[in-house]
């Protein structure tokens, strides 16, 4: 069985393993999304012209806690630095976990997105943008706060410290989704911003890996 | 000769030496571009027809605004460096150059607000430069914090690289994406409009306060990194005889 | 099975960690087939200069080759088993190893019989008591090719048998022209080997 099918085997294994891992930032993002009513107000024109915003940025909250430890442990059990003996580069390696984790974490995120909407009554149109900006997006986002994982790795004491220093690096990403959302409200062409944004995680995707193998490598070298 | 310059700057006692009088000369000239910027700025200058005695605030404000954007860079080019040189001294001064300028961010945030309650009637607007200023305020705290959570100070010092040369790619495509955010929506009724050509007057002694600020800067950051190479050397004989001596 | 030849040679090996200097120009040579035990206090630099030579730390200075090459080149070739489990607590004690070694199934059970285990191939290693765990770390050195071995206190938590199991496998290891290196606070019996002695340089 080649290196790759074994890593992503095993992934799928360890997910099936911790099921609450994947439930929980769901669990978090219908939980937001119910505070808002509650917050705001239970008027549905107010709600459905906020809500998809608001969606977005619930989902980007879920993802980057969900991300948060997502090299932790393999890192304390010691398997982390077993990757550095597998015949390949540890961008390489790393970027299949970043896949992986997308497809077992950040897809199923993705795909109950409709029910929040439904919840604070976006429209269907507006809907489907939402869920195409996410699915272009998330690439990205999940690179970056891997990189907030693994600069974190070493500290024992680093919190939430991997969020706070990725978040403005999304920046770019949520003012193009946003825009396309706006777009789509008013029913004009979505395309360019949605090219765009493939264009960023596309390069965050193939850059973004090396940068998280220095900073695993920087923290197995520091680690006894 | 040849490389011999540049290897010396690996040596944190030559830089120690050297730096205690680089500083001095720093010192003293930002004195004396400050007071003579400052003065003439707050003083001489002619006042403001539109914003009356308010706009002096740029005598400060824009030079610390200045400066803070070009401390990120400043941090980037030290990140290189510690990367492809292995130069600690490159890390202390990344370490240095993130508090000044989170300081200068700050500064550069918070005498903005005050100039804006009287210009525009409010402290704050989500203006472009406003937001990009927040944000970069944002990636100098991400790159302390780091720095602070991890304790090896070699380790610390190479995470804090990698972030900053992420964060300085990122900045330029942050900052065209917050300028086109600002179009996407209404157009905001407050703007920050050009302003018209200032009068000699008026400008002069703004360059002189950059350049004041500039030499300040150097001044506070060359202090700071006295101060980090001491702590990171306090166990060689250098230092410990530095201090039998005091 | 017989391994190529290979050899390992350090010269001139420096580390300092934390201000303190832990071993100053350190040189030898690794012939095929010796088993090298790296002793000294606690403290004296055993897992640095383990994890040096495991490529896991960066050479500060000094030089490590093998066969010529530089370290970075031959990675693949080396088996470094640390303190930490190396073995994820939720998956089972099969898909552990599959994924570490890359063997087939019939390859690792019977290497799991080897260091007692059978019976436990599909049992989590969360589910296992501490000595089996490490038993389940080390039944690598039962199934893959690499001819280096880098074992950083591999007697830990195991009992008489498995020690016993342990210094018969590598003396085969080393019988089949692999290089063995390990620390251990309590010297094996029944293994030969030669030592190396670090102690505070300052």
């Amino acid at each position: 069985m080649s290196l790759e099918r074994r890593m992503l085997t095993r992934e799928l294994k360890l997910n099936v393993a911790r099921p609450g891992e994947i439930f929980k930032p769901m669990w978090f993002l219908i939980l937001v999304v119910s505070m808002l009513p509650l917050a705001l107000a239970p008027d549905s024109d107010l709600l459905s012209e906020i809500g998809s915003a608001m969606i977005w940025v619930a989902t980007l909250l879920a993802l980057l806690l969900n991300t948060e430890h997502l090299f932790q442990s393999d890192f304390s059990d010691g398997v982390l630095e077993q990757w550095l003996f597998l015949n390949r580069p540890l961008a390489w390696l790393v970027g299949l976990k970043l896949i992986a984790h997308w497809l077992f974490h950040v897809l199923p995120l993705i795909l109950i997105t409709p029910i929040a909407g439904i919840m604070l009554s976006v429209p269907t149109d507006v809907l489907w943008a939402l869920l195409v900006t996410l699915v272009i997006a998330t690439p990205a986002l999940t690179c970056f706060s891997g990189l907030g994982a693994a600069l974190t790795l070493g500290s024992s004491r680093s919190g939430i410290l991997g969020v706070l220093v990725m978040m403005p690096l999304f920046v770019p990403i949520v003012i193009l989704a946003a825009g396309v959302l706006i777009r789509a409200m008013d029913g004009s062409d979505t395309l360019p911003l949605l090219a765009l944004l493939g264009a960023f995680s596309v390069v965050a995707a193939t850059v973004v890996p090396i940068a998280v193998s220095a900073a695993i490598r920087l923290n197995i070298g520091g680690s006894n | 000769m040849g490389w011999r310059w540049f290897h010396q700057w690996g040596s944190p006692r030559w830089f120690y030496e050297r730096a205690g009088r680089w500083q001095l000369v720093c010192g003293r000239l930002a004195l004396t571009l400050l007071i003579t910027g400052s003065l003439w700025g707050l003083a001489f200058a002619p006042i403001d027809y539109q914003q009356g005695n308010s706009y002096r605030i740029i005598y400060l404000h824009v030079p610390v605004a200045f400066l803070a954007q070009a401390l990120y860079a400043a941090m980037a080019v030290c990140a290189v460096v510690l990367f492809v040189w292995k130069m600690k001294l490159a890390d202390v001064a990344m370490q240095s150059i993130a508090i000044m300028g989170f300081a200068f961010t700050a500064l550069s945030l918070i005498s903005g607000a005050v100039w804006g309650k009287p210009t525009w009637g409010t402290y704050w607007v989500w203006d472009a430069r406003l937001t990009s200023m927040l944000i970069l305020a944002f990636l100098y705290l991400g790159v302390i914090g780091l720095r602070a959570a991890i304790q090896d100070p070699d380790q610390a010092g190479k995470a804090c690289g990698i972030l900053v040369l992420v964060g300085v790619v990122n900045l330029p495509i942050i900052k065209y994406s917050v300028e086109w955010w600002n179009t996407l929506h209404q157009p905001a009724s407050l703007k920050l409009t050009e302003k018209p050509a200032m009068p000699a007057s008026m400008w002069i002694p703004l360059l002189i306060n950059i350049l004041g600020y500039y030499v300040a800067a150097a001044y506070l950051i060359l202090g700071s990194m006295r101060a980090i190479v001491l702590e990171r050397e306090r166990r060689s004989a250098w230092v410990r005889e530095l201090v039998s001596r005091a | 099975m017989i391994f190529e030849p290979i050899d390992i040679e350090i010269s001139k090996l420096s580390c300092e960690r934390d201000d303190r200097l832990l071993f100053k120009n350190l040189s030898m040579t690794l012939n095929p087939g010796q088993i090298l035990r790296v002793a000294g206090p606690n403290g004296a630099g055993k897992t640095t200069l383990l994890r040096t030579i495991a490529g896991l730390f960066d050479i500060q200075t000094g030089t490590i080759r093998m066969n010529q090459l530089p370290l970075k080149e031959c990675l693949e070739q080396i088996l470094y088993i640390g303190h930490k489990p190396q073995v994820t607590k939720d998956l089972t004690v099969l898909d552990n190893l599959k994924f570490l070694t890359g063997s087939d199934d019939d390859h690792l059970k019977r290497a799991l019989s080897d260091v007692g285990l059978k019976g436990y191939h599909d049992s989590l290693v969360k589910e296992l008591s501490q000595g089996q765990g490490r038993r389940c770390a080390l039944a690598r050195l039962w199934c893959v090719k690499a001819p280096i071995w880098i074992l950083d206190e591999p007697y830990t938590a195991l009992d008489v048998e498995m020690v016993k199991t342990l210094d018969t496998r590598i003396t085969w290891h080393s019988a089949a022209g692999g290089i063995c290196l390990f620390t251990t606070h309590q010297p094996p019996q029944s293994l030969k080997y030669t030592t190396l002695e670090l102690d505070h340089v300052t």
